[in-house]
């Protein structure tokens, strides 16, 4: 093994072992006292005027796939389609769900098709799009799903490139209410500049946290802190080692 | 009361079926995401064998869920058409392509042909650079929408955007030379610390989210 290696090894442990000492102590109130992320809020807002509408909301998984370097954008934004699946039962139009990788339908069809739906006895079918796998082809069919009658708001959230910002630009010519995340610095920019909220960069992956309040979503989080100011501690200490030595 | 009694132990096995199943599909995950995480730290021997394998299987299973997108594709725009939906000359150019493709892949050889490689640099390329080409467009829109200043922070951003755009260009120098120092110093040291600690964000985030599914916390395969 090379020491590339070791180190990563070394991370990954010290990471497993501050994600259980945050399950051990953490404390019951934990989840209200995150720092709040206006997205969030706006999501549910987003949700309850397309409820009252009887619009739909349109939900992007990305451009990026579940079997790419990016996956874990791409599983981000299944926490937050679970999330609106999940509220989305007194819905008249079942969420319009778009996406670039075939292998995240079946995935998304499973979610769409909540309980929540059939505890209010209302069973819209399940809008599960597949696009295309080519970016730029992906974000002509989302520009055409946003420009029909029937979509209220969009939320874009997961893997981009440059063609975000077509997709954006169209929601905002549109009128359409948008709500995006993603974590490439390079499309960050162009989410600010198009998106009434966003998540941006580790923001997007404390969506299942903020959204199911699970345990271990809200412990991964106080564990990436705990990481972080490790690194931080060590970035300090190096800085301080190469400056005197 | 027999009948429902029948009805109770159909839905008690379905229960159990689904529990099985989604252990099942538990188990097959961590082992196949353990099995991969440790060829990462083994290049050579039989975890990377096995790796491969897991591997392989999996771009079985993409290809797979690839036919199913285009069986949903395709219904979806044959359903337009038979309903005479608004745009359905869209779906018809589609679903003419489609077939064309398929043709093409088939009669002349696979997707590595010749004629392949010539209907996508044909087609599908030039459309798609058509389609980037828009981008400087819609970017002169968005930095339109941003230049309006709404609060410290885009007032800021603009002072910002302003300074780096004169720096980049050569009258910028000849209005002030120290403009293309202080675009330097703007790349190298805010933006790029804003870019590191973003990036440091996002790989703590995707260890995270790696993590949570490898250790079976998060089954986004399995309803929960």
């Amino acid at each position: 093994m090379s020491l590339a290696q070791w180190i990563g090894l070394a991370f990954l442990a010290v990471f497993i072992m501050a994600l259980y000492r945050s399950k051990r102590q953490a404390q019951p109130d934990v989840l209200a006292r995150l720092r709040p992320i206006p997205f969030f809020d706006q999501l549910t807002d987003a949700m309850a005027r397309a409820a009252e509408s009887g619009r739909a909301l349109h939900v992007s998984l990305g451009t990026g796939g579940i079997a790419s370097d990016l996956a874990a954008d791409s599983l981000a934004a299944l926490s937050v389609l679970e999330a609106i699946a999940r509220r989305s039962g007194t819905f008249d139009r079942a969420p319009i769900v778009t996406l670039a990788d075939a292998a995240l339908i079946p995935i998304a069809l499973d979610m769409m098709q909540e309980p929540a739906h059939k505890q209010v006895g209302l069973q819209p079918a399940p809008d599960v799009r597949w696009l295309t796998s080519s970016p730029p082809a992906y974000a002509a069919g989302v520009m055409e799903v946003l420009g029909g009658s029937e979509v209220m708001s969009s939320v874009m959230v997961g893997a981009y490139g440059d063609e975000y910002l077509l997709m954006g630009e169209a929601a905002n010519r549109l009128n359409r209410r948008q709500l995006a995340g993603a974590s490439d610095p390079t499309v960050l920019p162009f989410v600010w500049a198009t998106a009434e909220g966003m998540l941006m960069g580790e923001e997007l992956y404390a969506a299942g946290a903020y959204l199911s309040g699970r345990a271990w979503h809200v412990h991964s989080l106080l564990a990436q802190d705990c990481v972080r100011w490790m690194i931080v501690l060590a970035i300090l200490v190096l800085v301080g080692f190469n400056s005197f030595f | 009361m027999q009948g429902l009694s029948e009805v109770g132990a159909d839905t008690s096995s379905q229960k159990k079926g689904q529990v099985v199943t989604r252990r099942a599909s538990v188990a097959v995950a961590l082992v196949a995401g353990v099995i991969v995480l440790v060829d990462f730290f083994f290049e050579r021997g039989a975890p990377d064998a096995i790796a491969r394998y897991v591997l392989y299987s999996a771009s079985v299973v993409a290809a797979a869920t690839l036919l199913l997108g285009l069986i949903t594709l395709t219904k979806r725009h044959v359903d337009k058409l038979i309903r005479r939906a608004p745009g359905r000359g869209y779906s018809a150019v589609l679903l003419a392509a489609l077939l064309a493709t398929l043709v093409i892949g088939f009669v002349g050889g696979g997707p590595g042909s010749p004629a392949m490689r010539r209907w996508f640099e044909a087609v599908l390329f030039p459309l798609e650079a058509a389609l980037f080409s828009l981008l400087a467009f819609f970017f002169v829109t968005a930095i339109y929408r941003v230049f309006r200043i709404k609060n410290f922070e885009s007032g800021l951003f603009i002072v910002v955007a302003i300074v780096v755009l004169l720096g980049q260009v050569p009258v910028g120098a000849l209005i002030w030379d120290q403009l293309p120092i202080i675009k330097d110093w703007v790349f190298d040291v805010p933006a790029l610390a804003g870019v590191r600690g973003i990036l440091l964000g996002v790989g703590l985030g995707s260890v995270a989210v790696g993590l949570r599914v490898l250790l079976g916390m998060d089954r986004p395969y399995s309803r929960q």
